[in-house]
């Protein structure tokens, strides 16, 4: 069974307005019916754009946000609907990584008080000395000198900050991480040492992670199963060198398109699937498919009308579109302006 | 004769107190009509400050700008303010990274838009507006008329980024400088964009000057390349050889170090150790020294000059990384690309 | 020694940063401060201040209530002397010397400042540090604290300083403390509003959602993260309050709300004492006027050199 297991999540933020006393006027539907499962000492990667509720589903684990409906299971518990004593306790075997380490650290505390912080909520080691060791042998586990443990945030780099968050989460001996863009604030030489740091712990601590990322290629070099996001909800999973190789719903098809590789030999020779338009926005989802508004694939049925379900179509592999079979089989095909050949490219 | 060449740029930030910063210490390349320059690297390589440089858009007070930067053989740095300012918009142009705080936020579209027509080719009234609808149009607004009237908050990211370039190339300039341009939006988004500049390069012959810190995005759409490390450009190269066979350890670690999107998975990245704070100054050797892991003792006997090879392709190295150790670093297996129109069926035939 | 551990050694040397290292964020505030000269100004201008308020007594030349030269004016028929050697800035229409009512006036001018402003400060703290805490922290519950909080809050905000003196005048008669009170509880909505707004910007901040995944307590993250990170901007409004203070009390004073009392002088009091002899004696109205000025002058460069160094764009 899975460590993590999360069933038809939904979460809804009520969006308010009134002069005197709010009245819910509508709701942004950040999260809208999401299940996944994440394997221990697997890791899960969590890919889409900006506002398609991603980062929402990660906080939503951890209980940093209300849960509007669902459940989120872990090692038996159903992290939902704890609260209180029980919800803040099991707060030390799932912690998180943030994106910006320099807005989530802090800046009046310098790192041995960050790091001790979270034993102490949790009384762990009460020892002073056997906390100091322990939080020294988390400093060295990360690539942090000894030195660091009296400086303060903004006397290091960035990718040295994203280090003290990493620290910070792994000082509680956590099973699970849910890591929220680790790297996309760092510089490019950076963002390599991070993710070689968060593999490298995973072997040696036997740690479960969640991803969660815009960048695709990173998320595809760091995760064992890949869950696409789309406005709340996750419209194509597969093992991360299935998605790449077969990619079956339109969205993945054109957001892996979308990503430039760093050779020429592939950007002037891959086909590219131009989307037109914006991201609908989450507080007045498309009806049906919620990306029938923006896919080269639309069909005059279903797609405007019903809501396709994530299904299995091959090893571990599911897809929620209604036409997968049809757009693979060949016997639809994009509208023609929305495919940018390498015929367009000129040839250097 | 190219239609920029920038010789030897230094700006130098000064501050009362402080020692001088050399941000950008010595940056030569040339710009030809119709050519995309990418100009390539991390926080603090200068790479922004070039451009801005080159806008004359720095403050005054407190820098010093250095070396020559011919346009049509005058020099943009020697320029009165006048002549600069008129240039600015209509022979050349530039577009930010954040849409957002480029344009003024209580001012309508249309009239950003009419504004720049206005100043530079004395468009007014009803001929001004159509012609912004048109440029609005041309770069993939949909509804240009009803856009005009909205105000920047009310455009998506990329709405307003494609509008910041409406404006860019309003007047047809002969170089646009792009900082940075899509690293605000999402890949969906970038793609179109990128898309938008390929285009306007082919149609209208305008010369591209790149900034970027995504080797992927320069890969498809630069002619030429300048990968600069602390105020200096460490490599240049055309866009196959430079990804082929990069010479400088500092090019071949950033490569080593971007996750792929075709590798396959478990192949390990290479990534460059430290950061950029971990500089040395030129004048004391390579800069790039401390991190470098092809490093030799002939590094710290000053700054490394700047090799030029018969093939075109330039970097400033005293132990230059050859070929077959970049294999080691960058040729990775890579998986068969994707299919996304079914290749036993033409694509051309349905719509 | 080798070639090469010689160059090693050499890069060593060239990568070291200065390694200091281990200062906080006020400590980096405080440095920035002291090496803007501006805000050295402004803290001579206050230490002198403070200094001269301290140590009136033994400072003034003359006893400032004294109307030692009274008999001078009426003499020279109403000729009221200008500075010379006895009477440094002169004497006043009452032949008190001038220099000494000023002298002694600062303590009053101090004492409404800094006891106007901590309570304005204290009890806008309190206010403001609740509305925050339980907005920030207590969901839906919270929210309804805060907004009765806050909509007495804004009633106090919507009463002017003056009707506020003159209430409290009536209830307590006039007096320096009437004066006080009056400044001081105008001052609460002001710091009140302050503290809430920094605290919910900060109650968002990411490393309050860290703290509230690592499972630190509410209480805990309001009292160790929250409240510290939201105290620059009330401190640099304190200082800038102490300026305002000192010109509205004086202004009060000047009114006679603040009670005349002979033997206190105040430089309100003073400035509406020299109204009659403005066409002849400007200077008795200039005296009191520049050092109020000049007072809270020091107090805003202070305060405004304080925004600036405790800005977190600044910080890098």
């Amino acid at each position: 069974m899975s460590l993590l297991s999360v069933r038809d999540l939904k979460v809804h933020f009520p969006i308010k307005r009134g002069v005197l006393f709010d009245r819910t006027i509508g709701h942004v539907y950040a999260v809208d019916g999401v299940s996944l499962d994440v394997e221990r000492g697997g890791t899960y990667g969590l890919v889409g754009e900006s506002g398609c509720g991603k980062s929402t589903l990660g906080r939503a684990v951890l209980r940093l946000v209300d849960v509007t409906s669902g459940s989120v299971e872990f090692d038996g518990k159903d992290l939902a609907t704890l609260k209180g004593e029980p919800l803040r306790k099991e707060r030390s075997r799932l912690q998180m990584v943030f994106q910006d380490p320099m807005s989530s650290l802090d800046p009046r505390q310098n790192v041995e008080s960050i790091l001790s912080e979270g034993l102490a909520a949790h009384g762990m080691i009460g020892d002073r000395k056997a906390r100091r060791a322990h939080i020294q042998q988390t400093l060295d586990a990360v690539g942090l000198p000894r030195g660091a443990l009296s400086r303060y945030p903004h006397e290091f780099s960035g990718g040295q900050r994203q280090r003290i968050g990493i620290a910070r989460a792994l000082v509680l001996k956590p099973d699970v991480i849910i890591a929220d863009e680790p790297v996309s604030a760092l510089d490019v030489s950076v963002q390599a040492q991070v993710i070689n740091l968060l593999e490298e712990l995973q072997n040696d601590l036997g740690l479960t992670y969640l991803v969660i990322a815009h960048d695709l290629a990173v998320v595809r070099h760091i995760s064992d199963t890949i869950g696409v996001m789309y406005l709340g909800g996750i419209v194509e999973e597969a093992p991360s060198d299935v998605l790449y190789v077969s990619p079956r719903h339109p969205y993945t098809k054109a957001l892996m398109s979308a990503v430039p590789v760093p050779d020429p030999e592939v950007e002037d020779s891959r086909e590219r699937v131009l989307l037109k338009g914006d991201l609908p926005s989450p507080a007045n989802p498309p009806t049906g498919c919620r990306f029938h508004t923006r896919c080269p694939w639309r069909q005059e049925t279903r797609c405007d009308t019903e809501r396709p379900e994530l299904t299995l179509v091959g090893d571990g592999h599911k897809v929620a579109c209604h036409w997968a079979a049809e757009i693979e089989a060949g016997e639809i095909q994009p509208k023609s302006d929305a495919v940018v050949g390498a015929t367009t490219a000129e040839v250097a | 004769m190219a239609l920029l060449e920038v010789e030897d740029l230094a700006v130098t930030f000064q501050r009362k107190g402080t020692a001088p910063v050399h941000a950008v210490d010595g940056v030569s390349f040339t710009v030809a009509e119709g050519q995309v320059v990418g100009l390539v690297g991390e926080s603090g390589c200068g790479k922004s400050v070039t451009s801005l440089a080159l806008m004359g858009l720095l403050a005054k007070r407190g820098v010093k700008v250095g070396g020559k930067a011919l346009f049509d053989g005058n020099d943009l740095l020697t320029m009165p303010g006048s002549t600069l300012r008129d240039m600015r918009g209509s022979e050349m142009a530039m577009i930010f990274q954040d849409p957002l705080s480029s344009l003024n936020p209580v001012i309508p579209i249309g009239l950003q838009v009419t504004e720049v027509l206005k100043r530079h080719r004395g468009m007014k009234g009803e001929p001004a507006e159509k012609e912004a609808a048109d440029l609005l149009d041309r770069v993939g607004i949909p509804d240009p008329r009803r856009r005009l009237k909205e105000y920047p908050h009310q455009l998506s990211g990329g709405m307003r980024q494609r509008a910041l370039i409406a404006m860019a190339v309003a007047c047809r300039p002969r170089l646009l400088i792009a900082d940075e341009p899509t690293t605000a939006l999402d890949v969906t988004i970038q793609a179109q964009i990128l898309e938008l500049l390929k285009e306007l390069v082919a149609q209208q012959g305008t010369a591209l000057i790149m900034i970027t810190h995504d080797l992927g995005v320069v890969a498809g759409l630069c002619d030429e390349i300048n990968v600069m490390y602390a105020g200096r450009v460490v490599e240049g190269a055309a866009r196959r050889p430079l990804f082929a066979s990069p010479t400088h350890p500092y090019s071949v670690g950033l490569l080593g170090s971007i996750p792929r999107l075709d590798a396959p998975r478990g192949e390990k990245l290479k990534p460059i150790p430290g950061s950029v704070r971990d500089n040395i100054a030129w004048a004391d050797g390579c800069a790039f020294a401390p991190r470098c892991a092809h490093r030799t003792d002939e590094c710290l006997d000053g700054p490394p000059a700047l090799v030029q090879t018969y093939t075109g392709h330039a970097y400033r190295c005293v132990n230059p990384v050859t070929g077959d150790e970049v294999e080691a670093v960058t040729a990775a297996a890579t998986l068969p690309a994707p299919s996304i129109v079914d290749a036993t069926t033409d694509s051309d035939g349905e719509a | 020694m080798s070639a090469k551990t010689d160059r090693i050694d050499r890069l060593a040397e060239l990568t070291a940063r200065k390694d200091e290292g281990g200062h906080g964020l006020w400590y980096e505030a405080f440095r920035r401060l002291r090496r803007n000269p501006l805000a050295m100004t402004g803290a001579v201008i206050i230490l002198l201040f403070v200094l001269i308020a301290i140590l009136a007594p033994w400072l003034a030349p003359h006893d400032p209530a004294a109307q030692t030269w009274l008999g001078e004016i009426r003499g020279a028929e109403g000729f009221i002397p200008g500075p010379r050697s006895g009477n440094w800035l002169g004497v006043d229409g009452l032949g008190r010397d001038e220099l000494s009512r000023l002298i002694i006036g600062s303590r009053q001018s101090l004492l409404v400042g800094v006891v106007a402003t901590l309570l304005g400060f204290t009890a806008g703290a309190i206010l403001g540090g609740l509305s925050g805490a339980f907005l920030g922290m207590f969901g839906k519950a919270g929210r309804w604290v805060d907004s009765i909080l806050m909509r007495f809050n804004d009633m106090a905000l919507a009463v002017p300083s003056l009707l506020l003196a003159i209430s409290v005048a009536t209830i307590l008669g006039q007096g320096l403390v009437t004066v006080m009170i009056a400044v001081g509880v105008t001052q609460i909505p002001v710091f009140a509003r302050l503290l809430r707004g920094s605290m919910l910007a900060q109650s968002h901040s990411d490393y309050v959602l860290a703290s509230t995944a690592l499972g630190v307590r509410k209480r805990r993250i309001v009292l160790n993260h929250i409240l510290p990170n939201s105290m620059s901007p009330v401190l640099v409004q304190a200082t800038l309050s102490l300026a305002t203070a000192i010109i509205e009390a004086a202004g009060l004073s000047f009114l006679g709300l603040g009670g005349a009392n002979a033997a206190n002088p105040e430089w309100g009091v003073m400035l509406a004492d020299s109204q009659q002899y403005l066409a002849t004696n400007l200077r008795l109205a200039v005296y009191p006027a520049v050092a109020i000025i000049i007072t809270a002058l020091g107090f805003t460069l202070l305060g405004e050199a304080m925004r600036e160094a405790l800005d977190p764009k600044l910080r890098k």
